[in-house]
């Protein structure tokens, strides 16, 4: 309590007053506003997209970007679109640890993916909290079989788990052009079933490399497809 | 009339489109004119899905209802409604030109629908009033295809005066005045029964065609009160969803009447904007492995002088970012315990989870165990002990909740340690704020003002606090007419006090909180508790960490305050001694019992039953019973006290971080029986969100 409450309630208060004729609240008694997107990564500090909502405008385009631009960060860059929310984005490291790489937007939303195969998400609401995933070698073994679970908060913030056996075939090698740059990649589709229901996860594989991808995340969110931008 | 209807609703239809509305895959179990689960005016076998808020409100010619109904449990449900009849005066011009009437109901379904199977649902319309809109009923309903409904019925009282196939259960008797406000158990099932019967037609997912054979004849509005003209028993019309959440309904009813009805249909269980909103969680922090960097785990910094002022000022500096303030902070090379004030984060587990990978960030290596300890009102609500390398370790597994669950302990927050560094910004600390304010006091009738409140922390535990409120506007009773109870006025006066003391000063306390002992919690409430009382208020409360039950005992002195808002005590000369004997129970799947038993602010004794469903996410639906030693006369209409309550967080609504929320409690009417004093901070509820009862459900969000 300075020597300026004195001075700076009245102040306040008027102005309050006034604001308040629009219903909208005052005092040094609330929250701090929510500081969406102060906390990603350093490297995503160099601004490049948001994931925007569902009830946002529509999505940034990440056409006028070109790939001389993207290797000017000198980092990695991954796109990851959301058909669901019409987003498009281009993410950058924010974690890494081991096999795990946490990709984050500037504005707070992050996917972590175990060598390229996604295993978490934070951020876009109903979110994948985490999962078992197949490695890069169990995608590329032709007619091999393994099993997937995802865990996700659902109804009233309980946590649940969904099992699938999935199997693993292989379309064909195809031509997939990233940001101007053309890869010979092998596609292989994932197909996950469990008594209530199926998924299937599309990788285009590169080596050992997930070059292009579109994933499953959870009930609300559906599809999230991931291009490797720069490596 | 289905042309009518279209070419009614075509301009409107176009506008809603635009925004579009989700595929519903089965059919709607939609609600009625009356706010409960049916037909038009009918009700049907159906019931809501599980946990289904709805707001309803309708409007029939001079008759206007309001309903709260709620899926209490997968097969029962409750509505409170607050009807209105207007021309009331229409044959008897000596009586007011509005009547109303707020009556209870319970349902129940008996049989859920299968193949072959109808869903039957047996209720109670209005059973604990004044009998009005008094009626039971059981239906039976069959949905064939993915388009028909068919809902056939058997009604008594209302629902059995039109069509009647005769007593089936022999007279059903009248509610004598003494007994008016106490369930009607006597009439249940007694006097005429009738059928009803109706249809559904889903046209499209947005569009649903009803028609109803009606067995209510409306004799109260035709026969007596000449204020409808009820001319056929058959009610048709058309539905149309707008989103998951609201429906309109417009009808021909009786032959003669236009009905329309606005549903708000909420599901507390899932938010509005389909999942925790909010910004992703830095990561967790991994140390380098102690063979690759030994120094890093050495202890000595815990000498250092300017270690703690540092260690804390850059972990507030990540804390702020989710609205968590450090009230103490106190370490050793190897341990370090974090009390937290969790101002925004609606789950407390997320709040936790926050802060450790905060402390990953800022400790030092040595440090392997983190104690977070959640402070609610300067006290420690309970202990969450996590190791740091179970954190690290687990941030990327599969199932990392409930991994990290089986790893975490929950207990007793202990006392704060003697050598915390605590923070001379936070105390003393002067708050305040100006907010617009809702008063509801029952449905269709509140006030929107303005309170001007402010607190002085002075030291954790003690705070100074007070609020002024000023109306606005709004539609409640401000005739300032004197209470006609025969016990002390220590709430039916309340005309008086929204007429004279406005603004008033509603509230102006010293609080203090502590917890004396393990497990055990206190408050001392020392002013001007509320609008109406001011005194003192002690609580004690026994609440082990991960106990179900909880025991507690209040004890309060107050005075009645003058109905002019101001300090005086001189209009009422009243003063009371009141005390309660408590006992709390978490049934589990949110279900929290409470039973008070003591003395009543008008020298009544007696209990009080309230049961709550408390939804992670802050919803809580809930309704309470008093009875006391002050009979059914003396309390007034409605019998003895009851009533629901509800709050809704703006987290919920909105998805933004925030521990808002907007709630009340509507009673049927307010007498001076079973009448508490209304103190904040009321202990158990402080407490439970960081037991494990509430921590536990939630735990998937410590990761969030």
């Amino acid at each position: 309590m300075g020597k300026g409450l004195a001075v700076s309630v009245p102040v306040k208060l008027a102005s309050c007053l006034i604001a308040l004729a629009v219903l909208v609240a005052c005092g040094n008694d609330k929250g701090e506003p929510s500081p969406m997107g102060t906390i990603v990564g350093g490297a995503a500090k160099a601004t490049l997209a948001k994931v925007r909502g569902k009830r946002g405008p529509a999505a940034v385009a990440a056409a006028p970007t070109t790939r001389a631009d993207l290797e000017k960060f000198g980092i990695p860059i991954l796109r990851a679109v959301i058909k669901s929310r019409g987003a498009d984005a281009l993410v950058t490291i924010s974690d890494s640890k081991g096999d795990f790489v946490t990709w984050a937007t500037t504005d707070g939303t992050t996917f972590t993916l175990r060598n390229g195969v996604m295993s978490q998400t934070r951020g876009l609401g109903p979110d994948l909290m985490s999962a078992a995933v197949p490695s890069v070698a169990d995608l590329s073994r032709v007619g091999g079989t393994h099993r997937r679970s995802y865990f996700f908060l659902a109804e009233d913030d309980r946590s649940v788990r969904r099992d699938y056996d999935c199997t693993v075939a292989v379309v064909g090698r195809e031509t997939i052009e990233i940001f101007a740059r053309s890869h010979s990649a092998l596609h292989v589709k994932e197909e996950c079933t469990r008594p209530e229901g199926k998924i299937t996860n599309d990788f285009w594989l590169e080596g050992a490399t997930v070059r292009k991808s579109r994933q499953w995340t959870s009930p609300g969110t559906g599809y999230i497809e991931f291009e490797k931008v720069i490596d | 009339m289905q042309t009518l209807t279209r070419r009614l609703f075509a301009p409107l239809v176009f506008a809603l489109s635009l925004t579009g509305a989700p595929a519903l895959a089965e059919m709607t179990k939609s609600l009625n004119i009356n706010g409960a689960t049916g037909l038009i005016d009918m009700p049907s076998g159906d019931a809501q899905d599980d946990a289904t808020f709805s707001f309803s409100t309708s409007v029939v010619g001079p008759i206007t209802r309001a309903t709260i109904s709620f899926q209490i449990t997968p097969r029962l449900s409750g509505s409170f409604r607050f009807q209105t009849w207007r021309d009331w005066n229409t044959l008897f011009p000596a009586d007011s030109s509005k009547f109303d009437d707020r009556s209870f109901d319970l349902r129940y379904q008996v049989l859920t629908e299968s193949r072959y199977v109808p869903a039957l649902t047996i209720g109670l319309q209005d059973f604990t009033g004044q009998g009005y809109f008094s009626s039971e009923y059981v239906a039976a309903t069959k949905t064939f295809g993915d388009r028909v409904k068919v809902t056939a019925g058997l009604g008594w009282g209302r629902l059995g005066s039109h069509g009647s196939i005769g007593q089936l259960f022999g007279d059903r008797p009248p509610v004598a005045t003494e007994d008016r406000g106490k369930p009607n158990v006597d009439q249940w099932f007694r006097g005429e029964a009738a059928p009803f019967a109706g249809i559904e037609y889903k046209v499209n997912d947005r569009w649903t065609f009803k028609g109803e054979y009606s067995s209510d004849a409306y004799l109260l509005e035709d026969d007596e009160r000449g204020i409808i003209d009820r001319d056929s028993p058959f009610n048709f019309g058309f539905e149309y969803q707008k989103g998951p959440n609201v429906r309109y309904g417009l009808y021909s009813l009786h032959g003669t009447e236009v009905g329309l009805v606005f549903h708000l249909i909420l599901d507390p269980k899932n938010r509005a904007t389909g999942g925790v909103m909010g910004a992703a969680p830095v990561s967790v922090k991994v140390r380098p492995s102690r063979s690759a960097d030994p120094d890093a785990y050495d202890g000595g910094w815990v000498t250092q002088p300017d270690a703690g002022p540092l260690l804390r000022a850059n972990l507030a500096k990540r804390l702020a970012v989710d609205g968590i303030i450090i009230e103490n902070l106190a370490y050793k090379a190897g341990t370090v315990q974090i009390r937290i004030r969790n101002n925004r984060v609606d789950a407390g587990s997320q709040a936790i989870g926050r802060t450790a990978r905060a402390l990953s960030h800022v400790m030092p290596a040595s440090v392997e165990v983190f104690e977070i300890v959640p402070v609610v009102n300067g006290i420690g609500a309970s202990k969450v002990t996590i190791r740091r390398s179970d954190l690290e370790d687990l941030e990327y597994a599969a199932d990392n909740a409930t991994l990290l669950r089986d790893r975490v302990t929950i207990t007793d927050a202990g006392p704060v340690p003697s050598y915390a560094v605590g923070d001379e910004d936070l105390y003393p600390k002067f708050r305040w704020s100006l907010k617009p304010a809702f008063r509801i006091s029952e449905p269709l009738k509140g006030d929107v003002g303005l309170r001007l409140s402010a607190a002085y922390d002075i030291r954790p535990g003690l705070v100074l606090s007070g609020s002024i409120y000023k109306r606005l506007f709004g539609n409640v009773d401000r005739t300032g007419a004197p209470s006609t109870s025969v016990l002390q006025p220590v709430r039916s006066d309340s005309s008086r006090y929204s007429k004279f003391g406005d603004p008033a000063l509603e509230t102006l306390t010293l609080a203090w909180y502590a917890r004396p002992a393990e497990n055990v919690y206190s408050r001392v409430t020392l002013g001007y508790l509320e609008r109406m009382h001011a005194g003192v208020s002690g609580e004690v409360l026994w609440k082990p960490v991960d106990s179900r039950l909880a025991l507690g005992v209040e004890l309060n002195y107050s005075k009645q305050r003058d109905s002019d808002g101001g300090l005086g005590f001189g209009e009422y000369d009243y003063d009371v001694v009141t005390g309660h004997v408590s006992a709390y129970y978490e049934f589990g799947n949110g279900f929290v019992g409470e039973l008070d038993v003591g003395k009543y602010l008008a020298g009544d004794v007696g209990a009080t039953v309230s049961l709550d469903r408390v939804f992670v996410n802050g919803w809580r639906v809930g309704a309470f019973a008093t009875v006391t030693d002050v009979t059914s006369t003396e309390f007034g209409r409605g019998g003895f006290d009851k009533g629901v309550r509800f709050s809704i967080p703006m987290n919920w609504a909105l998805g933004q971080q925030s521990k808002s929320a907007f709630g009340t409690t509507l009673r049927p009417a307010t007498g001076d029986g079973g009448a508490r004093l209304e103190v904040d901070g009321r202990l158990y509820d402080s407490i439970r969100e960081y037991h494990t009862d509430a921590l536990d459900p939630e735990w998937g969000r410590v990761w969030r």
